[in-house]
């Protein structure tokens, strides 16, 4: 596969203003690329700045300087319409707490995001179908989030995630409301996604979760303490 | 793309059924409130237009006796009026015909039925001032009432009581011992402005009533006089001229009072239907109250709505839904609710204002522009109280939607 670079953050601050004339620098010029195909964990303490990274990764925020540029697009000057228009077509969620629609079907949640590309209904469906059951849950498509484990909504967001055949895939605390067991199933599908070539990124605090990325960014006081092999890292730390 | 916002929509406020109903009950009462109280101001002034045009247009009316004498009313009804004066009349510019009454009451008899009824003595064109119209046989004539024929001609109501089912045309009938032949019947009016029965009465020559019911020395004076005017523009002028004929004919002198009273009926239908049409107003008015309501129990729905679901607009706005799009949802969402209570509240009024005008029987009209009025105000009330609510919803940011447990 060749090296393409998919994301490339180019000395990206961002400050939050507060009443009062107060300031906080949360990213203090941070700089990284990744390719095509990687698969990244950003770790961090809270209040490292891994959120606000993840955010303005997710093209939820937008940096106070710098540059973002998401699969050869700068998006860090776009609007709001703009910015979703780019998280629909390009970017695929997992959220911790599933985030699904809990009055609607499993078939909808997952077509969410064709939804608002002007998808048709039946083509919607169909697609849904199809990414409910790769991601194994196969006769499930018309039945609602309540009737399904943690373990299985968390693979309806995954599929949702997939429906628009994103660049990338964002999972924020993926396993953080599953088991170990759960948790495991769940990591080894993005592995498994990553392996077929998907990028990911990985925000958790867990090492044993993260150890499933090939990659880490470990980011502390708004700045990246660590970029490399987690392998090394964590053969280092157990030294 | 609207066709999926309304479908979103739609699942949205069919999820939550009760809170939905709910809501829609506060919007369908109001609707319902103001179509049905319409439909009674608009029936009220139905039933006095009807009342009005029973009693004919442009017409004058002519009382014997004075309104006020000195400030004081006296001598009402005495009788200073005589059918030669309203004879008189008929030369006048821009009088068309007039026409004169007395009444008596009277006990009438066939065969073994008697009724009491109030017969009026007058003219052939009193069936025209009085916009009255000959159901069966004919009215009688000029040459009637020269002779003083004994015909007489029945209302509604005494035709039923008198005769049932039975012909009424070319038999006789006694009043006061004297025989009469009936020679047509009435038209019905039905019950008047003020519910009394204007079919109960019985029709004959003046010249009849006054020879053979009251007796010929009775003088030729009359009760009710009717001058019936060209257009309705020239009622004003056409009084002034009665009024100078009837002081020239009864000798007063220039500050004598009038010994005789002209009432103007176009003046008082018009001050009627205008006590009408406020009440059609007031009454809109204070059943508007109750839309007023129903559209605040939207606008509470909806917030509430919308700070339930902060998560899932969070999570929409996450996966690429346009800003335009989440105000539209819940836009729509209250445009729906708003006019699926109008279409009910349209549907209830309506139907209980039929079922009122069944009771009460009075036809009640439903307008066109009911219908068109309280869908529109159905949009208006679901935009408005759905704007803001829909506003805040567009605005929420996504990271803090997403993170709102």
């Amino acid at each position: 596969m060749k090296n393409r670079k998919v994301v490339e953050v180019d000395n990206l601050t961002k400050t939050y203003f507060m009443p009062g004339g107060l300031s906080q620098q949360v990213l203090r010029g941070i700089s990284f690329e990744i390719n095509e195909g990687e698969f990244v964990a950003i770790m961090g303490h809270s209040g490292s700045g891994k959120s606000t990274l993840m955010n303005t990764l997710g093209c939820l925020d937008r940096p106070t300087s710098g540059k973002y540029f998401l699969a050869g697009q700068e998006v860090s000057k776009l609007t709001d319409d703009q910015l979703a228009v780019v998280r629909g077509k390009t970017l695929g969620f997992v959220f911790q707490n599933f985030n699904l629609l809990m009055k609607r079907t499993i078939a909808d949640n997952v077509s969410l995001p064709l939804l608002y590309q002007g998808v048709s209904k039946k083509e919607c469906y169909e697609r849904a179908s199809a990414m409910i059951e790769r991601v194994g849950l196969k006769g499930y498509a018309d039945r609602i989030p309540n009737q399904l484990s943690g373990g299985m909504q968390q693979r309806v967001a995954i599929a949702r995630a997939l429906i628009n055949n994103p660049k990338i895939i964002l999972a924020d605390e993926p396993t953080g409301n599953l088991d170990s067991q759960t948790s495991d199933e769940i990591m080894s599908m993005f592995q498994d996604l990553n392996n077929e070539g998907i990028t990911v990124i990985l925000v958790t605090h867990e090492a044993d979760v993260a150890m499933y990325a090939k990659r880490l960014l470990r980011i502390a006081d708004g700045v990246i303490e660590y970029d490399g092999s987690i392998k090394d890292y964590f053969v280092k730390e157990d030294k | 793309m609207f066709k999926r916002i309304f479908g979103e929509s739609w699942i949205s406020i069919t999820s939550y059924k009760l809170r939905t109903f709910l809501t829609t009950l506060g919007i369908m009462i109001g609707v319902a409130a103001v179509v049905l109280m319409v439909a009674v101001g608009q029936t009220v002034q139905n039933v006095i237009d009807e009342s009005f045009a029973s009693m004919g247009g442009n017409l004058l009316i002519v009382l014997p006796g004075a309104s006020t004498s000195g400030g004081i009313r006296t001598a009402m009804g005495r009788p200073t009026v005589s059918r030669q004066d309203m004879d008189a009349m008929k030369d006048i510019k821009d009088v068309v015909t007039t026409s004169y009454a007395s009444m008596s009451g009277v006990q009438a008899i066939y065969g073994k039925n008697n009724w009491s009824v109030a017969v009026t003595g007058t003219t052939p064109d009193y069936l025209d001032v009085g916009n009255w119209e000959i159901n069966r046989g004919i009215a009688f004539t000029e040459k009637d009432l020269k002779a003083a024929a004994s015909y007489v001609v029945l209302g509604q109501t005494v035709v039923d009581e008198l005769f049932g089912f039975e012909n009424p045309i070319g038999k006789t009938i006694r009043l006061q011992n004297i025989p009469f032949m009936v020679i047509g019947t009435l038209k019905s009016k039905g019950p008047g402005l003020t519910g009394d029965d204007q079919d109960n009465l019985i029709l004959m020559p003046f010249t009849t009533l006054r020879q053979k019911i009251r007796g010929a020395r009775q003088p030729q004076m009359i009760n009710i006089g009717f001058v019936k005017v060209t257009t309705e523009d020239k009622l004003d002028a056409v009084m002034q001229r009665v009024n100078y004929l009837l002081r020239a004919r009864h000798n007063l002198k220039e500050n004598d009072d009038d010994d005789f009273t002209i009432r103007n009926m176009a003046e008082l239908v018009a001050q009627v239907k205008k006590v009408g049409f406020y009440l059609s107003l007031l009454l809109g008015a204070i059943a508007s109250i109750s839309l007023v309501v129903g559209s605040i129990g939207i606008m509470n729905m909806m917030l509430v709505s919308v700070t339930e679901r902060t998560r899932e607009i969070g999570t929409r706005k996450a996966l690429g839904a346009p800003n335009k799009w989440i105000m539209m949802q819940f836009l729509v969402e209250s445009i729906l609710i708003s006019f699926m209570g109008s279409f009910m509240g349209l549907v209830l009024g309506v139907g209980l204002s039929q079922i009122g005008g069944v009771i009460f029987e009075q036809n009640v009209p439903i307008s066109i522009w009911t219908v068109i009025v309280s869908v529109s105000v159905a949009i208006v009330v679901g935009i408005l109280s759905g704007l803001f609510p829909a506003i805040k919803a567009m605005k929420l940011d996504p990271i803090d939607a997403l993170r709102y447990q």
